[in-house]
């Protein structure tokens, strides 16, 4: 392998061969080199005009002092490039503004993700307070996982509560999916966290123990069903009632009634289903 | 052989071989009598002949096949004012605050678009603007592009594209001139054209919906295939033209009409439109002005355009 490597160098790179001495062990190696070298020589005198052993070395240097003429070359045809666009600007623009060539600023720099952008003018006015954002914020430790029992408060229509079995975070696309009971039939509703139809979304009740998935689509089988959610989300709601005209309902007293409204909706409604 | 007749035989000799004394009747016959042109007797062709359509005269009707016909034919679907240069970046949504109604939209940002030249009637044939966007080095520009750059008094851009105008009133925007998003107004229609990804070589069924043959039944190595291409001796033995089979899918121009305009923002030069684009992410989109709908009372020129420091707020609201 040693051999096999050493050959490759010779051929490839030989700067590296002689910057680096070559292993004396290996013998067969420097032998071909030297073969290498020979060929190299018969091949091309013209590059070993001056001095005998060193010449691969002055072969180097002078490749190198090849590659530097050419990049100053370039470089210079470059410049003589950006200067003849400059003269040509100032002598032959249509509009004289341009005599003070003015670069303008790439918009990337300004804003570099647009779709952030957009997103967070639209948080801005769907959440301004960041409550939702907080939620379900995976860096904050209240925030809602898979597994917790969600309520959601509509715009129109009955709240509606179930245990979350997914959540999809996309940014002003969040969405959330709730499982729960309607009429004793299991039922499955997306809502879109900050959509302006969604009043409010409240944890009834944490997981016992931390979701190990991300997606409990296995609560579907009827072996995992959480079934109904009601009994729990009433005792909620009573405490909360409960807390609110405790604590004298000055601050929360419009959040709480709102809730208990909400509550005795349900709570009628299911008196009729029944 | 018969002598031919001289193609004036009918007619009078000239008038130095007529006797002196009958000279000054000559003026009253050749009103009254000789024909003023040469007749020539033969039969009289029955085939009107073919207009031909170069020969223009004023009074017969107006030829279809100039140039100017051919730029009256399209004055309704030609916009009155230029479009912009704009990258795609991705699809996000906005809500509606009243109806609360969720709609996709895809976000578009337009990098340094300026005016690089203009093409005019009298010079080029047809009113059109051209529109460069992004930047690209001078070292990395040839040196004819580099003087049309300069001529115009712009840095040299990555994209070139032309938009056509109905006339001169659409040159509003000056040679050299920056525009920036607020060139859209919020709630307008446009028209997005981009190239769409590319798919390579596809087969039938993702290319045109073609239903493919049975997974079972017998079938054998043959499920994706796209069947038969025609009858066989009774329709002809051959391949209609046009039949549609496997081949490159994508990678072709494409026009979305109708798209409305969401948001505008001028500070982070972002357009943000109803729906989707074509292309993959960072595609260069040209976006003009819908020629579907009415026109919209947009700027034509640059004081002609509303502050647009319309702050992200302001913007923000979705239409």
């Amino acid at each position: 392998m040693a051999t096999a490597l050493a050959s490759a160098r010779t051929g490839a790179s030989r700067a590296v061969l002689l910057s680096s001495k070559p292993p004396t062990t290996a013998a067969k190696s420097l032998k071909g080199s030297k073969l290498a070298d020979a060929m190299h020589r018969s091949l091309y005198p013209h590059l070993y005009q001056q001095g005998g052993g060193s010449a691969p070395n002055r072969k180097i240097r002078q490749q190198m002092g090849t590659m530097k003429r050419y990049k100053q070359v370039e470089a210079e045809r470059e410049a003589r490039k950006v200067s003849w666009f400059r003269n040509k600007t100032r002598t032959s623009s249509i509009n004289k503004l341009a005599m003070q060539p003015q670069k303008p600023r790439a918009i990337k720099k300004a804003c570099p993700d647009p779709v952030a952008a957009t997103t967070a003018s639209q948080l801005a006015l769907h959440d301004s307070t960041g409550a939702r954002t907080r939620l379900f914020d995976r860096t904050n430790p209240e925030c809602a996982r898979v597994g917790d029992i969600l309520l959601v408060r509509q715009r129109t229509g009955e709240p509606f509560a179930g245990v979350c079995i997914n959540i999809r975070r996309r940014g002003i696309d969040t969405a959330i999916l709730l499982r729960g009971q309607l009429t004793r039939v299991g039922v499955e509703m997306w809502y879109k966290v900050y959509s302006p139809l969604v009043e409010g979304i409240e944890v009834v009740q944490r997981a016992q123990r931390k979701a190990r998935r991300a997606r409990l689509t296995y609560m579907r089988k009827e072996k995992h069903d959480r079934g109904s959610v009601e009994n729990v989300v009433r005792v909620y709601l009573r405490q909360k009632a409960a807390l609110g005209s405790a604590e004298g309902g000055k601050k929360k007293g419009a959040a709480a009634a709102a809730a208990a409204a909400g509550g005795k909706k349900k709570g009628n409604a299911r008196g009729k289903k029944r | 052989m018969r002598p031919m007749a001289p193609l004036n035989w009918g007619l009078l000799p000239p008038s130095f071989l007529l006797p002196s004394s009958t000279r000054s009747l000559l003026s009253l016959i050749s009103l009254s009598a000789a024909p003023s042109h040469t007749t020539i007797r033969t039969i009289k062709s029955v085939n009107t002949p073919r207009p031909d359509r170069f020969a223009h005269h004023p009074k017969k009707p107006a030829l279809n096949s100039t140039s100017r016909a051919a730029l009256a034919r399209k004055v309704a679907t030609t916009p009155l004012r230029t479009g912009l240069l704009a990258q795609k970046c991705g699809m996000t949504a906005v809500f509606d605050p009243e109806t609360g109604k969720r709609t996709a939209c895809t976000v578009l940002q337009l990098d340094r678009n300026e005016i690089v030249a203009h093409k005019t009637r009298e010079k080029n044939g047809y009113w059109a603007v051209q529109i460069g966007a992004g930047s690209k080095l001078i070292e990395n520009t040839s040196k004819p592009m580099l003087g049309h750059f300069a001529v115009a008094g712009v840095e040299p851009k990555r994209w070139i594209m032309e938009f056509k105008v109905r006339g001169k009133e659409g040159l509003g925007l000056p040679v050299g001139q920056t525009v920036g998003a607020s060139w859209f107004s919020v709630g307008q229609w446009v028209d997005v054209k981009g190239i769409s990804r590319g798919m390579g070589f596809e087969g039938g069924m993702k290319r045109h919906g073609f239903s493919g043959q049975p997974a079972s039944h017998g079938q054998s190595l043959m499920h994706r295939g796209m069947g038969s291409a025609g009858g066989s001796q009774g329709s002809g033995s051959r391949v209609l033209p046009g039949k549609r089979m496997a081949g490159n899918m994508g990678n072709e121009s494409v026009t979305v009409k109708n798209l409305k305009v969401l948001q505008v923002d001028e500070v982070n030069g972002i357009v943000v439109v109803n729906g989707c684009v074509p292309g993959p992410k960072n595609q260069i989109i040209k976006v003009q002005d819908a020629i579907g709908k009415p026109w919209p009372a947009g700027p034509m020129k640059l004081d002609e355009i509303i502050p647009a420091s319309i702050g992200p707020a302001a913007a923000a609201s979705p239409a």
